[in-house]
């Protein structure tokens, strides 16, 4: 089986439908100037070192002597060879370098009048200000129009990475970085159906959306992966998300609209539900008793918690509350102080609403006070 | 003597073996003899086995990386934990390789048994300098074992702040011993220049000295220069975790950047003390092996110095996405092109001394190849590091991952373990299997290659570095990567047998088995305490024109000119300023 799969797992297409190709899919403006670049060094690599491998193995074989017989040859230094191969290496490496800093420059150039996103890294999670009070942890982009993000992180050094777009910055604590890039193809949607059965299974089996199984958002767009690409503790490696770029901007902001508030019909536990998922609670929270990062919030609403300080607290709403906004203030025994504070990104009914849910997790569903 | 090839008017100089009181390993007796020695041979010999425990250890962690990451879920580390068990993991296999395998595997044990003999000296110029730098390598390792057994260590390596002064697990203890090997190798470094400078024999210039002492005598400099700046960044970061004075950490207006320029101001030139003594080693054994002149002696020993001072000027480029200004970045991404061409030229002239050469394919000398092979595949993979815009998309990936597996483990690693191949019969007395050597070499490259070529592709393909878990369409190449490590793994294994079988049914070494012409040769395999009886003749380490294979002993001798005894009459008239007066 292994064999098998060898010639594509070296194959030099890089295409998105093929799981063994050498670069991921291309998407960004970026991207081929990137993947040039990176094709002309290696073959400007290979043509050194293909001779010099030729050379090692071939001399290796034919000056092979019996033991005690004398070199050829004892040529101390050759001054014409020498000075040429340290010169013409050295027009090559410029090269490299020019090309590679003007790429580069542009990278670091915001054009005039890209869209402003601003971006929050966190242990070990995203999230992503869409204005107006809407935050999400996807980044959902407009196809063409180029994107500057602004990134800051609430504890340690994170890094932006998505390999589509052949983008990366860190994200350190006490600075604003910022990047941008222009996405160039848009995600599809898949049909209504495929969504709908993915739904169901993920009902059904009672787990969080899988991304890598489905290869879907939860809304059924495909999508590029963002990573963290700095390592940044326990989760680092469960930190990511998904880029889904739009053809359209009405349809960028039918999905924005979606997570805009809580529509009056809604129910506040079911509204706290999203909230769960999309705010990155899910990545230290379990709903089913598991200890992640973070106490559980299974049957948590109601129960006494036990603090770090030794006192005991009835985890009502006013305690749900403060920790939701002041995290590091009291700390359950037993965990450490990493959750970020929520302050000015939830509003009174976001909280209110996760309140409201995490009640229909209690063991009676939250009658009993 | 192989027939009619002694010249004519020439007699042989071999000093035959050692007596038991001579040889070094045995003229004295019983663990004290070892523990209080002021003796450089065995100094080497007790970091040798220091540094060969500390490698083993970090290796048995490697495959347990690998092992994990043989399934996107992970495969080892399960349950609630299982991340930070990895991450441990990684962090405790990265620093035990850097701190306690790679930066002293060349220069503390194989430099300290071969500069002074190399040299012509008895010993270093401070040989109790020298056993208390071994001693702080032992209290530096203690420290690191106290961490991995109270809580671990997670930070990475690299210790970036601010995880590493918020983090719970035991960073001041891994610092601490970071710090307190940082003088074991200031003190090593401080011992190799004063001796080089001044213990040179009569005869023995700076352009007789072989291509390893140069190596190692930069590898000295950078030691002695950077590692304070290394001593002081790891001060300032404990100060930070316990004091909180705000140097690193935001939470205190500090800037986690700075530690950054703190520390690779010390780690990059760290890197080239781990490549610069494995340039010297494969210098002298390619020479050897090929019996041959090295090509271009002195642009190479001038080289190691270059790339000595260049490495101090070049450490942003491990930060090009950290988001310094595009002035400096562009400013330390030319000034790493300057680095590769002092390198790229070494490769050069290494392949021009085996062309009409006679070439035995010795276990040392099939390390060497392997060496030529992978270091130049570790340094051609750099100019896409190098080159800002695609560093923009590769760095802290799996392609840094290998590229610098590529230098560290198929450069220094495998110099390392050429040179020990090289140097065993001198440094034991006793000749190994070649036939085992060379398939250890086999195994170990293609193993080598197995687990590391890959992981370019993983790179390129976007997956992160240090990742527990993964996305499933990494799987196929992360398990080549394994079964790469395990064939590498076994590799390593026979290579370790091989030796030490060698211990106990070895033939004994002559004093030269592989035709060398630099001064260990001279003398008697295991040396004697004293390396020399009278000071050695010193003469070209690399002109083996009267280096004759004795075919009937199996070894090596040296050919010198018979000297003429001056005539046995007394001169007739007493010179004019000899007789004392009139
Ligand atoms: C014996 C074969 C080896 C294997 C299979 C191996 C494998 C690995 C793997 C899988 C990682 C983790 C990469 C990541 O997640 O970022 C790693 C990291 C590392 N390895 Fe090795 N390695 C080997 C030998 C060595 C040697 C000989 C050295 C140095 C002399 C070394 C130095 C490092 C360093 C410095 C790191 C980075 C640790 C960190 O990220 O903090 N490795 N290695
Ligand atoms: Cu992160």
């Amino acid at each position: 089986m292994m064999l098998m799969n060898l010639p594509k797992a070296f194959s030099l297409l890089g295409d998105y439908s093929e799981p063994y190709a050498w670069f991921p899919e291309s998407a960004s403006s970026f991207s081929e100037i990137n993947d040039s670049l990176y094709y002309w060094i290696t073959i400007t690599c290979m043509v050194f070192f293909v001779p010099i491998v030729i050379a090692l193995f071939y001399f290796a074989v034919k000056y092979n002597k019996p033991k005690g017989t004398k070199a050829e040859s004892n040529v101390a230094h050759n001054t014409v060879l020498e000075v040429t191969w340290s010169i013409v290496p050295s027009f090559f490496l410029v090269g490299m370098f020019i090309f590679g800093a003007k790429a580069f420059l542009e990278m670091r150039d915001v054009p005039d009048g890209a869209n402003e996103i601003n971006v929050q890294a966190f242990k070990w999670g995203w999230t992503i200000d869409y204005g107006s009070g809407v935050f999400h942890p996807e980044l959902h982009i407009l196809k063409d129009e180029p994107v500057k993000l602004s990134m800051r992180s609430t504890d340690v050094i994170h890094s932006l990475y998505i390999p589509a777009f052949r983008a990366k910055k860190d994200i350190v604590p006490g600075r604003y970085n910022y990047m941008w890039f222009k996405p160039t193809v848009a995600s599809e949607k898949v049909s209504d159906e495929e969504l709908a059965a993915a739904i169901k299974q993920t009902k059904d089996l009672g787990e969080s959306w899988n991304f890598d199984e489905h290869q879907f958002t939860p809304d059924g767009y495909r999508f590029y992966d963002l990573y963290c690409a700095e390592y940044c503790g326990t989760n680092h490696s469960e930190m990511q998300t998904v880029v889904v770029v739009h053809e359209t901007l009405e349809d960028l902001n039918a999905w924005i609209k979606q997570y805009s508030k809580r529509d009056a019909s809604v129910p506040p536990a079911e509204y706290g539900e999203k909230l769960y998922k999309n705010r990155g609670c899910a990545g230290c929270h379990s709903i089913d008793g598991t200890k992640r990062v973070g106490p559980s919030f299974a049957e948590l609403y109601g129960r006494p918690e036990e603090m770090i300080t030794g006192d005991k607290i009835n985890a009502d709403e006013n305690y749900i509350r403060e920790s939701i906004l002041y995290p590091k203030a009291q700390v359950v025994a037993g965990y450490q102080p990493v959750m970020p504070s929520y302050k000015g990104q939830l509003s009174d009914d976001d909280i209110y609403s996760l309140i409201e849910y995490m009640k229909t997790l209690a063991k009676d569903g939250g009658a009993a006070k | 003597m192989s027939s009619g090839s002694l010249p004519k008017g020439s007699v042989i100089r071999d000093p035959g073996y050692p007596t038991a009181s001579e040889n070094y390993l045995t003229n004295s007796k019983g663990a004290l003899s070892w523990i209080f020695t002021l003796d450089h041979k065995r100094i080497g010999v007790m970091y040798l086995i220091g540094v060969t425990v500390s490698f083993a250890f970090a290796g048995l962690l490697a495959l347990l990386i690998r092992l994990h990451l043989f399934l996107p879920e992970g495969m080892i580390f399960k349950g609630a934990e299982a991340n930070n068990y990895y991450n441990q993991v990684f962090t405790l296999h990265g620093a035990v390789m850097v701190f306690l395998f790679i930066i002293p595997s060349i220069p503390a044990a194989l430099g300290n048994f071969l500069v002074p003999v190399m040299l012509g000296a008895k010993d270093v110029a401070f040989p109790r300098l020298n056993l208390t730098s071994f001693y702080l390598w032992c209290i530096g390792a203690i420290f690191f074992i106290a961490a991995l057994f109270s809580t671990g260590l997670d930070t990475g390596w690299t210790f970036y702040t601010p995880y590493s002064t918020t983090t719970d697990t035991s960073v001041i203890a891994a610092t601490m011993g970071a710090f307190i090997l940082g003088f074991s190798s200031i003190f090593t470094g401080l011992n190799f220049i004063v001796t080089i400078n001044t213990m040179r024999p009569p005869g023995m210039t700076w352009f007789r000295m072989p291509l390893f002492l140069w190596a190692t005598y930069s590898t000295s400099i950078i030691q002695v220069l950077a590692t304070p700046v290394l001593g002081i960044t790891l001060l300032l970061l404990i100060a930070e975790r316990t004091m909180h004075i705000g140097i690193f950490d935001p939470e205190f207006n500090g800037d986690p950047v700075t530690y950054q320029h703190f520390f690779w101001f010390y780690s990059h030139p760290a890197v080239y003390i781990m490549i610069l003594p494995a340039f010297g080693v494969i210098s002298d054994l390619i020479s050897v092996h090929s019996h041959k002149r090295i090509f271009g002696y002195r642009f190479i020993a001038y080289s190691s110095i270059a790339i000595a001072l260049l490495g101090f000027l070049v450490w942003g480029h491990h930060m090009f996405t950290a988001g310094m200004s595009p002035l400096t970045t562009i400013i330390f991404s030319a000034l790493t092109f300057t680095v590769s061409v002092p390198s790229a030229i070494k490769v050069f002239n290494w392949i021009a001394t085996m062309y009409k050469g006679s070439i035995s394919l010795t276990t040392p000398m099939c390390f060497a190849i392997a060496f030529i092979f992978l270091f130049t595949i570790g340094g051609l993979t750099g100019l896409h590091l190098g080159t800002l815009a695609t560093d923009q998309h590769l760095h802290d990936t799996y392609f840094v991952v290998a590229h610098f597996h590529y230098v560290m483990v198929g450069g220094t690693l495998i110099a390392f373990l050429g040179g020990v191949f090289h140097w065993w019969p001198k440094l034991f007395g006793k000749m190994y299997s070649e036939w085992g050597g060379r398939l250890a070499a086999v195994i170990i490259f293609i193993g080598f290659n197995l687990t590391f070529l890959p992981q370019f592709v993983l790179g390129s393909r976007g997956m992160p570095r240090r990742y527990a878990t993964y996305d499933p369409e990494f799987a196929f190449l992360h398990q080549m990567s394994t079964y790469g490590a395990l064939t590498l793994g076994i590799g390593l294994v026979i290579a370790l047998v091989v030796l030490l079988a060698s211990l106990v049914r070895g033939k004994r070494a002559p004093a030269n088995p592989w035709g060398g012409a630099t001064l260990e040769w001279h003398c008697t395999s295991p040396p004697p305490f004293y390396n020399f009886e009278r000071a050695p003749v010193v003469g070209d380490p690399y002109d083996f024109s009267n280096v004759e294979w004795d075919q009937e002993n199996e070894r090596y001798v040296s050919t010198e000119p018979e000297r003429k005894l001056a005539p046995e009459e007394s001169p007739k008239s007493v010179p004019a300023h000899a007789d004392g007066g009139h």
